[in-house]
């Protein structure tokens, strides 16, 4: 079964998938295979207000839920442009391409944030994955300005698609779809590469009842917007080295 | 083979449950019809639907081996046998025994990780190997494999100090667990740590060679000595070293034990023990110290798990008895291709850590759906483990410090020795807060990975 009729089946939802160079998000995968289109959301901060690209902080992990109400991303502005074309490999040996940050000098990126390796992700508790920026060292790579998951030390490059840089994670962080539209705001449209939303969704079952009163409320589909905060302010402690 | 399928039965239990039958005839094999009809009858696993492979040994290694065949090819029939009913955990035991987190976090369920993995899960106990006829014998039936994977994991080596005295080591073994191999050990430890008293002599020891866990008696003794600490025991935890110095992570458990447990713990490097009385509970050194304890984790020398030797693939490594003879890049058995041997039976230097084991588990899962699918397995398919261990040195709050490290092969020495390795070993700040957030979460993890 491919993934697209997996999803069909597992999620109960539509889930369109369409080659996204038929649509205008600013990543594709090269046959469409490991792209899902999700119900477009705006980024919207904690007011309900739309986020403008260029009033983000940079280099700071901004977390929002998308494409389900459980599922955390990171979004960040790099302090530069990000390479383009990247050919990622998903675990089981798929390939996909990654076309780019997006902004107005291609500096804005999102990927899942939960780790492809063992599923670590940002709770209301506590963070173990996170961008850490250029000044910042950390063990887990030679240089900063790249995501880390200091629960096995994981690097993956924030600017080429999240691949792998080192440590145990065997594929890149799940890209997300960004639009950013003429008025600067910006928008969510799918997940590009392989996501482990179904093994979050089969681990995480105490933690949904904690924090999303069940599984159920938890495997939502995000729908108009996706609210995004700074990680400082969804987690209560950053854990990084 | 190293012992014939007669003596494996003689040996085995089954035979036993035999002798109670009323009619017992033994054939011309030693094996009485009846243990005969039910070690020779098939397994109670569905027929193989493509090309089987059998795994041995449901640990971190076997666990991740079973997963990520099937993840890479959901097409070969995979069979997880282990003898134990339930799953525990090495990795973190040290702050079960010590009361920190609770039995829950370590123990898990077979059963989970087979429905989540899409395997069959066996739980009997191997008794014999035919290699030539490609078959397992277990006490509830054989089995055919195409491939055969032994991750039978470590069994203690007492020899050093039992010089071959069965009742030595048993009483040894029952009285002063090491508590490197998880269950009853496990249960035996956190029961004498709940004991300790004033005036309380804990006598941990370090063994030589490439032991399990490398931190994990270090860890030990700082998690007792702290133990003590926080409920007003007035004990002594004596660390006695066979190694000339703290095998890794020395800096930070060197601090630890100044700085924290000055008046816990003493550590006696370069201690070679010459004797031990169980009984007057005494240890005697090279040097001639005389040590009294009043309990104790008496953890020997480590050798491979002697389901290789009934394998007939066994040797003596660098490091212990009785490892796997493999190919250290491919992981095939010398001579068998179709049997890899995986985990820490493996004769190669690597930590023998649960992490370590994981992260090779999908190296040599990858390279056993290759091999499947007729591809011919050489260095080139390898890659490197990763090792990554947190050690917690402190609990309330909880301090850790943390290793890390990759593998890389040395051709003039032909071994294998650290490459990109790191250590976090500054407990004291945040960095050893951080580290104890990040010891729970590594655990949790990995308990992902092996069983959801």
């Amino acid at each position: 079964m491919d993934r697209r009729n997996f999803l069909k089946v597992i999620g109960g939802v539509t889930v369109i998938a369409v080659n996204p160079s038929l649509i205008c998000g600013n990543l594709y995968a090269a046959d469409g295979l490991l792209y899902a289109a999700y119900e477009k959301a705006q980024l919207v901060d904690e007011s309900g207000k739309p986020i403008k690209a260029s009033s983000l902080e940079k280099e700071v992990t901004y977390i929002f839920n998308y494409p389900y109400a459980s599922t955390p991303c990171m979004l960040i502005d790099l302090p530069e442009s990000t390479n383009q074309n990247i050919k990622l490999k998903s675990e089981m040996g798929e390939e996909y391409v990654w076309k780019s940050g997006v902004g107005k000098d291609r500096t804005i990126v999102a990927y899942s944030a939960i780790c492809s390796h063992q599923l670590t992700h940002p709770t209301r508790n506590d963070s173990f994955i996170q961008y850490v920026p250029k000044t910042k060292p950390t063990m887990a790579y030679s240089s900063s300005g790249v995501i880390v998951c200091s629960s096995h030390l994981s690097a993956y490059d924030a600017k080429a698609g999240a691949k792998v840089l080192s440590g145990p994670a065997s594929q890149p962080l799940a890209s997300i779809v960004l639009e950013h539209a003429s008025d600067d705001t910006l928008w969510v449209v799918g997940i590009l590469g392989s996501d482990k939303f179904q093994d979050y969704f089969k681990a995480f079952k105490p933690e949904f009842k904690q924090f999303y009163n069940g599984t159920a409320e938890a495997k939502k589909l995000v729908s108009i917007s996706a609210k995004t905060v700074k990680l400082t302010q969804y987690s209560k402690e950053l854990i990084q080295y | 083979m190293a012992i014939s399928r007669r003596d494996a039965i003689k040996f085995s239990g089954l035979a036993a449950i035999a002798a109670t039958t009323v009619s017992v005839h033994a054939d011309s094999n030693g094996a009485t019809t009846a243990s005969k009809r039910v070690l020779l009858s098939p397994a109670p696993v569905p027929a193989a639907k493509g090309k089987r492979v059998v795994i041995v040994g449901g640990g971190p290694s076997g666990l991740t081996i079973a997963k990520y065949i099937k993840k890479g090819n959901p097409k070969v029939d995979v069979v997880l046998i282990d003898k134990r009913p339930v799953f525990m955990s090495g990795f973190i035991s040290n702050l079960v025994v010590t009361g920190v987190l609770p039995l829950d976090f370590i123990t898990h369920d077979f059963l989970e990780g087979a429905r989540n993995g899409n395997y069959n899960f066996l739980q009997a106990t191997v008794y014999d190997i035919d290699r030539t006829s490609k078959r397992v014998y277990t006490n509830e039936g054989s089995l055919k494999y195409d491939v055969l994977v032994l991750a039978p994991g470590i069994d203690y080596d007492y020899s050093k100090w039992s010089k071959g005295d069965i009742e030595l080591e048993n009483t040894l073994r029952t009285k002063f667990p090491g508590g490197f191999i998880p269950g009853s050990e496990t249960l035996s430890l956190k029961s004498k740590i709940e004991n300790l008293e004033d005036g309380s002599v804990f006598v941990q020891t370090v063994p030589g060679g490439n032991y399990r866990c490398l931190p994990g008696p270090y860890e030990r003794s700082c998690l007792i000595a702290d133990y003590m600490k926080r409920n007003k025991i007035k004990g002594k935890v004596i660390v006695l070293d066979e190694n000339p110095n703290i095998t890794i992570k020395a800096d930070g458990f060197q601090s630890a034990f100044n700085k924290l447990y000055k008046d816990y713990i003493t550590y006696m490097p370069s201690t070679n023990i010459t004797s031990i009385d169980p009984h007057n509970q005494k240890i005697t050194t090279e040097l001639g110290e005389v040590i009294n304890f009043t309990d104790a984790a008496l953890y020997s020398r480590i050798r491979g798990n002697k389901l290789l030797e009934i394998a007939g693939v066994s040797k003596d490594s660098t490091f212990n008895k009785g490892e796997a003879n493999i190919d250290p890049f491919t992981y095939q058995v010398i001579g068998d291709k179709n049997v890899f041997c995986a985990g820490d039976a493996r004769p190669m230097g690597f930590s023998k850590s649960g992490n370590t084991a994981n992260t090779e588990g999908k190296i040599v899962a990858a390279n056993i759906v290759k091999y499947l699918n007729g591809e011919n397995l050489s260095r080139a398919n390898w890659k490197s483990p990763l090792t990554v261990c947190y050690s917690a040195v402190e609990c309330d709050p909880l301090r850790a410090i943390s290793v890390h490290a990759e593998y890389s092969y040395d051709d003039a020495k032909k071994s294998f020795g650290f490459a990109n390795a790191g250590t976090m070993e500054k407990w004291e700040g945040a960095e050893g807060l951080a580290g104890g957030k990040g010891l729970k979460e590594w655990g949790n993890g990995l308990y992902r990975d092996l069983f959801a």
